[in-house]
């Protein structure tokens, strides 16, 4: 090999490793600069269920609150979860009464009864309906109290509700509520306005919300 | 003149050796800016594969304290990041107002966690291979102690 082309490799070779020596310090750059640079989510539609909660605050600070659950997430999440009341994803509550009313007969009553209303309130102040139909529990809130009116609208599936009261007495299962839910369609569960707040809690197949 | 090349080739290629495994997790960032008289002001950029590494020197008994102060919150993270990694590009939380925008997202294999307030911007970015890590020997010391 002449004394050149000897120069010419120990160049080459001394340019090629001074290039891979720095390349660690390429790859740090891009890594950093990645979040910065692509600031947009991607949305995807897949067979994952996803929980989502919109809250639009029209005050003067204009709050948005997004929050996106995967419904699978929560339901390996929960029981892991032991604290206070929550344990191995099931909540326990007091004797299963609320306001004396037996809540595991109330739901066992709705449960084997035909769609239809049972509760229906019209008044001045407010009307309130509660219905069983197309196998959805609905109760809806219309406050005419104050002169900006507010409304909510609560819409559960009676299998969710169903797999709520499943575990023993003076418990609700929640990782068993979630589950029925992820085999529901794409369903709107609760919706509040009122002259301040807009709420929405929904369920679907994208990661996002619209 | 070649035996040296030959040294710079053979030191280049460790180092990128070296450097491509330690970077093959990406980069742990946390930048904290506290814009007031005596905030912090925090950039750290860490390798993430160093972090579990750098675990294993740890003393033992600082380990184990470190298991007991977290044990609560151990089966529940490991639960979150092993669910998580199903999900590498997605947004979980936002909040925006006039003020202040705070977003949690994963995006390419990364938790990110940003808050942009007027009194301070949080931006931390971790891979959720680093975080399994770091829980994976917290849990192993903890069922040690």
């Amino acid at each position: 090999m002449s004394d050149g082309n000897r120069s010419f490799f120990a160049r080459t070779a001394l340019i090629a490793t001074a290039a891979l020596a720095l390349s660690p310090l390429g790859v740090l750059g891009q890594s950093a600069a990645a979040p910065a640079s692509s600031n947009q989510s991607t949305t995807s539609v897949s067979k994952d269920r996803w929980l989502h909660v919109r809250v639009i605050s029209s005050d003067a600070k204009g709050e948005t609150v997004r929050v996106n659950i995967p419904l699978e997430l929560a339901e390996k999440v929960l029981p892991a979860i032991n604290k206070h009341r929550l344990h191995d994803g099931k909540i326990k509550i007091d004797d299963a009464h609320v306001n004396d009313v037996e809540l595991r007969a109330l739901v066992d009553a709705i449960r084997t009864t035909k769609d239809g209303e049972f509760v229906t309130v019209q008044s001045n102040d407010c009307d309130v309906r509660v219905a069983k139909q197309n196998n959805h529990l609905i109760v809806h809130v219309l406050d005419k109290e104050n002169s900006k009116k507010s409304e909510v609208e609560v819409k559960v599936p009676m299998k969710v509700i169903d797999a709520l009261f499943s575990a023993g007495k003076d418990e609700l299962d929640l990782v068993a509520a979630l589950h029925a839910l992820s085999a529901q369609g794409d369903t709107e569960l609760v919706s509040v306005k009122d002259h301040e707040n807009t709420v929405r809690v929904w369920l679907d197949s994208k990661n996002v919300t619209d | 003149m070649m035996l040296l090349a030959k040294a710079a080739l053979g030191l280049g290629a460790t180092v990128v050796l070296v450097g491509a495994y330690t970077m093959r997790e990406g980069v742990i960032r946390v930048d904290v800016e506290e814009y007031r008289a005596g905030g912090s002001h925090v950039h750290l950029w860490v390798p993430a594969a160093a972090v579990p590494m750098a675990m294993h020197f740890v003393p033992s008994k600082h380990m184990r304290h470190a298991s007991e102060q977290a044990r609560e919150a151990l089966p529940v993270l490991h639960a979150i990041v092993k669910e998580l990694k199903r999900y590498p590009d997605a947004e979980f939380v936002e909040i925006d107002d006039n003020a202040q925008h705070v977003r949690v997202r994963t995006h390419g294999g990364k938790l990110q966690i940003d808050v942009d307030a007027p009194d301070q911007k949080v931006h931390v970015l971790c891979p959720l291979s680093a975080i399994e890590d770091v829980t994976s020997q917290l849990e192993e010391h903890a069922t040690g102690a």
